[in-house]
């Protein structure tokens, strides 16, 4: 046979680009993080200022403390509720179902709508006289709720993740359910053990990694968010909404132009993500390695 | 008898749970539907179900707000970012499937987590970057920062639907002269069509659904649909009707392209981790 070709002709294009649209500006992002740049005083004037922005951050600022433990305690909600709420559907949906396909395409319709506007469907429903979700609490004689409000409003952006991304979950759990073999259950049904007994020695052991795939991924993202917020409170009122990335907003380009800090910040959230990410690609390095050998 | 009667109670059961929750996930673009049809003042009062429908609201957001422009704006970004990437990727995703080296698994993996990169943390080298080069609010600035996640999903999924190929097929064509170009183009190609247009297919979606660049890195000219949410943000109540026909006119072609690609879904969702 001719002399084949080296496989980084087919590869080195898309690393180029990646390269100048991700590595650069990563690198670059590193950069401003120790400088005092401010968009309000210009590019020529900024100063090294070595770690001075991530001690602003950490002793300085309380706000950053604030979003830090909201996002993670954001995350920790959505991330249980979602698994829980997820494996519920993927159960219903698990058993043998007249049309099954046109009705799971309707579980679909939460996750695909453009997130920003999901804001404004879920600000349409949530506000608090003309909103449609206290019409029908009022009907069922029940008080009003002041959804968007200081106490609130952060359980309200939980509940409309919730909705948007629990089939999310539930579709990934089904088709890992629907992907387990057969045999171990016949011969756990002859034995004689009960549905829920079966469930939590069989089903749930061997669902592990398609269930930690999925938590992983619903972490990550939840830590990402930022247009459901904007569109819905814009991290308020006050400061009761102001996850991680919008907080990195409001240092950045709302309230103060410190780009500097809000860079500092912006790395320390990349940080925190790229140890999720680490977890999250061995999880799938190893059931990609099973599923070839198997 | 009994245990017959048993089985069928608790099918009826799980069948009624499955439609409250069906009913949970329709309802929020059910209402949305339902307030975009109203009058204005209709759409402020929540006991109105029934109604006579008017498309006053579809009238104002096209002409008063332009959203024909926006929709331009998305629809040349979303194209153009979708077909460089599905060419790009399409070539490395080859490559990583056919070709073993030391680097590979790290590369393919290093991808991946590209897709984890959260877009609030990297809008400020963006966003100073653009300005540097001139580029803020022009649509390859869009196009370009879109291919960060749109070329990792292509490799992955693309990947997935190479090795699915049987490699003795393109074997016989180099027997025959062919050259990897030519088996990739006239021998894998045509057997991964489908799969092929899924990835569009969800390329199209991620970009068209995708706000925090699209917000930071355009003010006027290259104003993509996600971004019209700032119409509605300080005008409190008043003009819910228009809100809600943005809603629908940006949401419904997601979703018809979105039920083409239903069998794909999860695969595309996990990037092929999980096959279904």
């Amino acid at each position: 046979m001719k002399k084949d070709l080296n496989p980084y002709v087919f590869i080195l294009p898309s690393c180029c680009v990646l390269a100048a649209v991700v590595i650069f500006p990563t690198i670059f992002l590193w950069y401003v993080s120790f400088t005092n740049y401010d968009l309000a005083v210009g590019w020529e004037k900024k100063q090294i200022v070595g770690f001075a922005n991530y001690f602003f951050l950490f002793l300085e600022d309380k706000d950053f403390w604030h979003s830090l433990r909201i996002s993670l305690v954001f995350m920790v909600f959505v991330v249980a509720i979602e698994f829980w709420l997820g494996l519920f559907v993927a159960l219903l949906f698990h058993r043998r179902i007249r049309g099954k396909r046109l009705w799971m395409s309707f579980l679909i319709i939460p996750m695909v709508i453009t997130p920003s506007i999901i804001a404004l469907i879920w600000k349409l429903m949530l506000n608090t006289e003309y909103g449609v979700l206290n019409f029908l609490l009022a009907s069922l004689s029940l008080p009003k709720i002041n959804w968007l409000g200081y106490e609130n409003a952060l359980w309200s952006i939980m509940l409309v993740d919730i909705w948007e991304y629990t089939p999310f979950v539930a579709l990934i759990l089904y088709a890992g359910l629907q992907s387990l073999p057969q045999e171990p259950y016949e011969a756990v049904v002859i034995d004689g053990a009960s549905p829920l007994q079966i469930f939590y020695y069989f089903t749930l052991p061997l669902l592990r990694p398609v269930i930690l795939i999925a938590l992983l991924l619903r972490a990550i993202d939840s830590l990402r968010i930022f247009d459901i917020v904007y569109g819905l409170t814009q991290g308020g009122p006050g400061n009761a909404t102001e996850l991680m990335s919008l907080h990195i907003y409001r240092l950045g380009f709302r309230h103060t132009n410190w780009i500097g800090r809000a860079s500092a910040n912006s790395i320390l959230l990349l940080f925190i993500i790229t140890l999720l990410t680490t977890v999250l690609l061995r999880i799938l390095r190893k059931s990609e390695v099973k599923e070839g050998t198997t | 008898m009994r245990l017959k009667r048993k089985l069928f109670v608790q099918t009826v059961i799980l069948d009624i749970l499955i439609a409250i929750v069906l009913f949970l996930a329709v309802f929020p673009f059910f209402w949305t539907l339902l307030t975009s049809l109203k009058t204005r003042a209709q759409a402020l009062d929540p006991s109105v179900w029934l109604f006579t429908p008017t498309l006053e609201n579809y009238r104002a957001i096209f002409q008063k707000r332009d959203l024909m422009m926006y929709i331009k704006n998305s629809f040349i970004v979303v194209t153009f970012t979708t077909l460089i990437a599905l060419f790009l990727g399409t070539l490395t995703a080859y490559g990583l499937a056919r070709y073993r080296f030391r680097a590979r698994e790290n590369l393919a993996y290093w991808m991946i987590s590209l897709r984890m990169l959260p877009a609030m943390a990297v809008i400020i080298p963006f966003f100073l970057l653009g300005r540097f080069l001139g580029l803020l609010d022009t649509h390859l600035l869009l196009i370009l920062v879109y291919l960060s996640f749109n070329i990792p999903f292509t490799v992955w999924m693309v990947r997935g639907f190479i090795e699915d190929v049987p490699q003795e097929l393109e074997e016989a064509a180099w027997v025959d002269g062919c050259s990897r170009f030519q088996g990739l183009r006239w021998i894998v190609l045509p057997l991964i069509a489908p799969g092929l247009a899924a990835t569009a297919i969800f390329c199209v979606i991620q970009s068209w659904n995708e706000f925090v660049f699209a917000f930071f890195l355009t003010s006027f000219n290259a104003r993509t649909v996600p971004t019209t949410v700032t119409f509605f943000l300080s005008v409190l109540g008043v003009i819910w009707g228009e809100m809600a026909a943005v809603g629908i006119v940006a949401t419904l072609p997601v979703l018809i392209f979105a039920l083409l690609v239903q069998k794909y879904l999860v695969r595309g969702l996990t990037f092929g981790a999980i096959k279904s």
